[in-house]
């Protein structure tokens, strides 16, 4: 073989060998414990923070709403949806009756009338609600555009939670 | 929360109708439409390569060498979009080192390193290692260094090993056309096998990824030679850009004809997704499918050479048409690439909304760092053609 081939295979096989070195330092050492992924992974996504809480924990303290919103549309719609994550709240804010909550532990108070049209505003590719039927998994459409009314007094245009109690629409 | 919704808003401006939430930000952007784009100029450069080589149609010898070392720069540059792409560009290496056969990403990676390692480096090694160890006797320095390191310090060229070198380097290239075909199929085949996107999942994805490739790949060779002639001040070989364009205009015929096909069907069949597609194509990708990629990318360059066949003007108005159509291939080639990648992720799986592409000029995922992954492989091949000048080699006849 002449010399020039015989250079171009170890030149190749140092190649292959530095490869396959590379293969054993460089792979994760808890890969393929558990499968074909990194063992440790499991554990680190773990301990990423919570943001948000459980349906009921809401329901420890603000029973009245909770009551509200099972007798209407919202019904299935969980707290958080419209208020934001809240496990903070859910942890610290009894620590504070009677007093005012820090700004941290607020919640947000969808009022305006954008808040509503987040799921509520005209949208064709959405299935229009059967008005005479109570059916949570339908979205009731408004033009948002068309439907708004001011007050009679002050000419001031009013919010959709002015007619609307937003815990049982 | 109100900066939460404030972002909502702005999020929500950007769609039609109804989107999944992870529908509304295209997840891949411009350098995944690069990613094909690369890797089938690469396939093309290459298939032109061996149709001298191993087709024996040796008017394309002065394109040879620069197809060679065109498919070789782009190559080194043709995982670099997707690596920039990565949130962990760091990690990228992993794919390689823990990879799986369910992965079809995972099995590219070593498609890819074999063609870069066993086809296109041995092809040009062993068409270029007897004129490495002459230049290396005529050169000092960093040059005469570099030679010396690309031949291994060997310098054996008596006729034997040079016919042995041939021999070697003629079943490369033999092996390296399935394999560019292979290459460039497996591109097509990681869309087209996305069964949940209607616009992606075709059988004939692959196929007509192949053929726009080719299509891509000469007509860059075809543009390289012209600019290199110019700037080296030597004249055109027309016999040569002739038969380049004849090759470019039969490849383009399947290639049009198979996108044709592939519409056709998608219009007879006209699945439960094809409402939807109907609205995208006339809709936000009308321009870059009918105008860019259809019109000025495929029908205007068919006309021009199936003309060009029958009537022949003179010398210098060829040679602008053949500086002008490349170009005008290589845009359509890249809308293509374009429609496919973006086009895909315009429209929402439930058939009932679209969202939009928006990118920066700057940033991880903007035009610049798109623009930089073009003209890497253009300072490569510069380089490269300083080495290794095709034009320089001692003639062989590849017999």
């Amino acid at each position: 073989m002449p010399l020039h081939i015989k250079r171009l295979i170890g030149v190749f096989a140092i190649f292959i060998a530095l490869f396959l070195v590379m293969r054993q330092v460089l792979r994760p050492s808890s890969f393929g414990e558990l499968g074909h992924f990194r063992a440790k992974a499991i554990n680190e996504n773990a301990l990423r923070p919570m943001h948000y809480t459980v349906a009921d924990s809401c329901t420890k303290c603000h029973k009245d709403i909770r009551s509200d919103k099972d007798l209407g549309f919202h019904i299935k719609l969980k707290c958080e949806v419209c208020h934001g994550p809240g496990l903070k709240h859910a942890l610290y804010a009894n620590r504070f009756k009677n007093k005012e909550l820090p700004d941290s532990l607020l919640l947000y108070k969808p009022g305006e009338r954008k808040d509503c049209a987040i799921c509520h505003n005209m949208n064709r590719a959405r299935i229009k609600i059967q008005f005479d039927t109570i059916n949570t998994t339908m979205v009731h459409q408004v033009n948002v555009m068309k439907h708004h009314v001011t007050d009679p007094k002050t000419k001031e245009a009013l919010k959709c939670i002015d007619c609307h109690n937003p815990h049982q629409p | 929360m109100t900066e939460h919704l404030q972002n909502l808003y702005e999020v929500l401006s950007k769609v039609e109708g109804y989107v999944y939430p992870n529908e509304i930000e295209l997840n891949w952007s411009i350098l995944i439409v690069l990613y094909p784009y690369i890797t089938g100029l690469v396939a093309g450069a290459f298939i032109l390569a061996s149709l001298e080589r191993i087709f024996k149609v040796r008017i394309l010898k002065p394109t040879y060498g620069i197809a060679l070392l065109t498919a070789f720069s782009f190559m080194l540059v043709a995982t670099m979009p997707l690596v920039s792409h990565l949130g962990k560009p760091l990690r990228a290496y992993e794919i390689m080192i823990t990879p799986h056969s369910s992965s079809a990403m995972a099995i590219f990676g070593f498609v890819y390193l074999w063609y870069l390692m066993v086809v296109l480096f041995l092809e040009i090694w062993f068409d270029y290692r007897r004129d490495m160890v002459i230049w290396a006797n005529g050169t000092t320095g960093f040059k005469r260094f570099l030679y010396k390191l690309l031949s291994l310090w060997t310098t054996d060229i008596s006729p034997k090993a040079v016919a042995l070198d041939d021999r070697i380097g003629y079943i490369v290239t033999v092996i390296g056309v399935p394999s560019a075909f292979l290459l460039h199929g497996y591109v097509g085949f990681i869309f087209g096998s996305i069964k949940a996107n209607p616009w992606w999942s075709t059988v004939l994805m692959p196929v007509i990824f192949l053929f726009s490739a080719m299509v891509s790949g000469i007509a860059l060779v075809m543009l390289i030679y012209i600019v290199l002639s110019k700037i080296r001040k030597q004249i055109v070989d027309m016999d040569c850009l002739d038969t380049i364009a004849k090759y470019l205009f039969y490849i383009l015929i399947i290639d049009f004809t198979l996108e044709g096909l592939d519409q056709i069907h998608r219009i007879y069949v006209a699945e439960e997704s094809f409402e939807a597609l109907h609205k995208l194509v006339f809709g936000k990708l009308f321009y870059s499918l009918f105008i860019y990629q259809g019109l000025m990318g495929t029908i205007v360059p068919l006309l021009t050479l199936g003309t060009l066949q029958f009537y022949k003007p003179k010398a210098k108005i060829r040679r602008a048409i053949y500086l002008i159509l490349p170009v005008l291939v290589l845009m359509g080639i890249f809308f293509m690439r374009w429609n496919v990648v973006i086009g895909g992720q315009l429209f929402s799986k439930s058939f009932y909304g679209y969202t939009t592409f928006k990118t920066g000029l700057i940033g991880t995922e903007g035009y610049l760092m798109a623009a930089t992954w073009l003209i890497v492989p253009f300072l490569i091949l510069s380089f490269l053609l300083w080495l290794l000048p095709p034009w320089k080699k001692i003639e062989t006849s590849h017999e």
